[in-house]
C-alpha cells in the first residue's frame, strides 16, 4: 500500500540535503513546497515559455497599434497639423512602444497562470498544514513510499537529513 | 540615528532581532492581522481623508465652472495643472525604476523597500492621472484620446504629445499592476496560510489565486518578475522621456532641448527615492519594522539621492550653458528671468533643494539621521515640485513674443486641487499599510537565508 511520507525543514540546506538523498535512492518525490525562490532551485519547469511570449506578443501589440496609428494618420483622417507630413512616423512611436510593452508584460502573466497552474483555488494540497507552514517559514518535502520498511526508511531519511518534523499520510 | 541600540552581528540588511524565517513573517504579517489599528491611523485616515474631500470638492467646481478657476491664463496655459501631473508622475515612475533596476542589478536590500516604492507607483501614478484630464477643457470627452470607432470618423491626433501621454499613463500604470501582483502573490498565499479572521483569510486565498510555492510555480514567478523587470526599466524611462518629450517638442525658448527626458528620468529617480525615504520612515516606525529596514538602507538611499542631485545639478547648469553657448535671445532671457525675474525666489529654493541640501550626505551620520532624511526628503520633494511649476511658468511667461508676456499666479483651487491629490496618496498608503504587506516577505526570507549562510 502506497502512503506519503511528507517532512518540515526549517532551512534550505537540511530540505537540499534530504532531497538529494531522496533522489540518490531513487525514490518519488510527490510534492515540495519552499518558503522562497531558492537560488538552489536552478533552470527547470515553469520557466518555459515566459520570455517568448512577452517577446512575441509585445512586438505584435506594438506592432498592431503601430499598424493603427499609420492607417488612421494616413488613410482615415488624414489631417493637417501645420503642414507636418501625414506619415509622420517619429512621432508615432511612443504610443505603440507604451502599448507593446504593456502586451508583453500581460502575455507573461498569462504565461505564469498557466505555467504555474494557477487559480486552482482548491487542491487536494491545501489539506495539509504543511503545506500551509511552507507558506510562513518551512520547506516540506513528500515521498511516496510502501507502507513498511519502505515508509520507515523514508521517514528516517528524512529526520536525518535535518526534518523539523515528519509524518505519514494516508494507509 | 536610527536604531542606535543596535548592534550589528555582521548581517547587513537585516537585524539579529529577525532570527528566523517564520520571525520575517511575524513582523510583516502580524501588524496587519494581529493589530488593530491605532488611534494615529485612524486620526491620520480621517485627516487625508478630509483633506481628499477638499481635494474632490476643488475638482468638482472646476469641473463644472470650468479651468477659469485656476491661476492658467493665455500665456501660461499649462500652470499647475501639468506640473502636479509631472511631479507626481515622476514620483511614481520612480517606484518602479527602483524596484526594477535593484532587481536587474541584483542589489539585495531591495527586498524591505520595493512593496512601497511599487506600491508608491500605483497611486502617485493614479493621482497623475487626475490633471491631465481635468487640463482637457472639455474633460468629459477625455475617451476621444483613445482609437475607436465612432460615427464622427475622428481619429487621436498621434502627433500630439497629449495623445503620447494618455498611452504613457494608461499602459505604465497596468503594467505597474501587474508587476505588483506578480511580486505581491506568494505573500498574499502566506496571509492565507496564517492564523487570523477567517473572512480575511479568504480574500487573501481568492487573491493569491491558488499558490502553494512549489518549485515549478516559484520558477514561473521569478522568470516572469525578472522579465518585467527588464520591460519596466526602458517603460519607465520611456515614459518619463514622454513627459520630457511634452517640453522638448515644443517650439518654446527654454524646453526645446535634447537634455529633457534623461534630465526628466533622472528627476523621476531623484523625487521618488526622496518619497520611499519618507514612506519607509513612517512605515519602519508605525508598523515595529526596524528589523527589517535598517540604517543601512537609508544610507544607501542617501547615496542615490546625493549622486542624483548632482546629475541634477549638472543639467540645470547645461540648461544654463546651451542658453550661452546659442546665444539665442529668448534663450538667454528665459535663463536671466529664472535668476532675476519675479520667480526667482522659488528658483532659488529650487537649487537649494534639489542641490544643495542633498550635499548634506556627504557626511555618513547624516545619510542615517532621522531628522537630517526628513529635511533632505521634503526638500528634495518640494524642489522638485518647483522645478515642475518653474519650467512652465519661466518659459511661458516670457516666451517668443513679448505681447504674450503675462505672469502666472496660481489660485485657491489650483492649491486645493493639489491638496487633495497629497491627501488622497497619503490616504491610499494608509489603507494599503492596513491590507497588503508592506515588505516583501518571500523576498525577505530569502535575502535573510543569504545572510545567515
Amino acid at each position: 500500500m502506497t502512503v506519503v511520507a511528507i517532512a518540515t525543514f526549517a532551512d534550505e540546506g537540511s530540505y537540499l540535503r534530504a532531497r538529494v538523498r531522496a533522489v540518490a535512492e531513487e525514490r518519488r518525490i510527490v510534492g515540495e513546497w519552499l518558503p522562497y525562490a531558492a537560488t538552489s532551485l536552478g533552470a527547470g519547469d515553469g520557466e518555459q515559455g515566459i520570455r517568448a511570449a512577452a517577446i512575441v506578443i509585445g512586438l505584435i501589440g506594438g506592432a498592431a497599434l503601430m499598424a493603427v496609428t499609420i492607417w488612421s494618420a494616413v488613410v482615415a483622417y488624414p489631417f493637417d497639423a501645420g503642414g507636418r507630413p501625414v506619415f509622420s512616423w517619429p512621432a508615432f512611436i511612443p504610443a505603440p512602444v507604451e502599448f507593446g510593452a504593456l502586451c508583453a508584460g500581460f502575455a507573461g502573466l498569462v504565461m505564469l497562470f498557466r505555467n504555474a497552474r494557477l487559480t486552482r483555488l482548491h487542491h487536494a494540497a491545501f489539506d495539509f498544514d504543511e503545506v500551509a507552514r511552507a507558506a510562513q517559514d518551512s520547506f516540506v518535502l513528500a515521498l511516496a513510499c510502501d507502507m513498511g520498511a519502505d515508509a520507515n526508511g523514508a521517514l528516517a531519511l528524512m529526520a536525518t537529513a535535518g526534518a523539523a518534523h515528519s509524518r505519514l499520510i494516508g494507509g | 540615528m536610527i536604531a542606535p541600540h543596535v548592534v550589528d552581528s555582521g548581517r547587513r540588511w537585516t537585524l539579529p532581532l529577525i532570527a528566523t524565517l517564520g520571525d520575517v513573517t511575524e513582523a510583516v504579517a502580524a501588524p496587519l492581522m494581529d493589530r488593530r489599528p491605532g488611534r494615529a491611523w485612524w486620526l491620520s485616515v480621517g485627516a487625508s481623508a478630509a483633506v481628499t474631500l477638499v481635494g474632490a470638492v476643488a475638482i468638482w467646481f472646476s469641473l463644472t465652472r470650468g479651468p477659469g478657476l485656476w491661476g492658467n491664463n493665455s500665456a501660461v496655459v499649462w500652470g499647475f495643472p501639468i506640473a502636479n501631473y509631472v511631479w507626481w508622475i515622476g514620483i511614481g515612475n520612480a517606484g518602479t525604476l527602483i524596484s526594477s533596476l535593484l532587481l536587474l542589478t541584483r542589489q539585495k536590500w531591495r527586498a524591505s523597500l520595493n512593496r512601497m516604492a511599487e506600491a508608491m507607483t500605483l497611486f502617485a501614478v493614479s493621482m497623475a492621472g487626475i490633471f491631465p484630464i481635468l487640463h482637457l477643457g472639455r474633460p468629459m470627452y477625455f475617451y476621444w484620446l483613445a482609437p475607436y470607432p465612432n460615427s464622427m470618423q475622428l481619429w487621436p491626433q498621434w502627433r500630439s504629445a497629449l495623445v503620447w501621454d494618455f498611452w504613457a499613463i494608461v499602459s505604465y500604470l497596468l503594467f505597474s499592476i501587474m508587476f505588483f501582483y506578480v511580486g505581491l502573490q506568494p505573500d498574499l498565499a502566506t496571509l492565507r496560510d496564517r492564523d487570523g479572521s477567517r473572512g480575511w483569510r479568504r480574500m487573501y486565498g481568492v487573491a493569491a489565486m491558488g499558490w502553494q510555492g512549489t518549485p515549478t510555480q516559484w520558477r514561473a514567478q521569478e522568470r516572469l518578475h525578472r522579465t518585467m523587470a527588464a520591460i519596466a526599466v526602458p517603460l519607465v524611462c520611456s515614459v518619463h522621456s514622454i513627459v520630457g518629450l511634452d517640453f522638448a517638442a515644443s517650439l518654446m525658448p527654454g524646453w526645446t532641448e535634447s537634455i529633457f527626458p534623461p534630465y526628466f528620468v533622472v528627476g523621476a529617480l531623484f523625487s521618488g527615492f526622496a518619497m520611499v525615504v519618507l514612506i519607509a520612515l513612517i512605515m519602519r516606525r508605525a508598523m515595529g519594522l526596524e528589523g527589517l529596514i535598517v540604517p543601512d538602507h537609508f544610507d544607501a538611499m542617501a547615496r542615490v539621492i546625493l549622486a542624483a542631485s548632482i546629475v541634477m545639478g549638472a543639467s540645470y547648469s547645461a540648461e544654463w550653458l546651451s542658453a550661452l553657448w546659442s546665444g539665442e535671445a529668448a534663450d538667454l532671457r528665459v535663463v536671466r528671468f529664472a535668476f532675476t525675474g519675479p520667480y526667482a525666489p522659488f528658483y532659488w529654493a529650487m537649487l537649494i533643494g534639489n542641490v544643495a541640501a542633498p550635499q548634506l550626505f556627504w557626511a555618513k551620520p547624516l545619510r542615517t539621521s532621522t531628522p537630517v532624511l526628513i529635511g533632505v526628503s521634503v526638500a528634495v520633494l518640494v524642489g522638485m515640485w518647483l522645478e515642475r511649476i518653474l519650467i512652465i511658468t519661466n518659459t511661458l511667461s516670457i516666451g517668443y513674443e513679448p505681447s504674450f508676456w503675462r505672469l502666472y499666479a496660481p489660485t485657491i483651487v489650483d492649491f486645493l486641487i493639489l491638496a487633495g491629490t497629497l491627501g488622497g496618496f497619503v490616504l491610499l498608503m494608509l489603507v494599503f499599510a492596513r491590507l497588503l504587506p508592506v515588505v516583501s516577505m518571500h523576498e525577505t526570507r530569502k535575502l535573510l537565508a543569504e545572510e545567515r549562510g
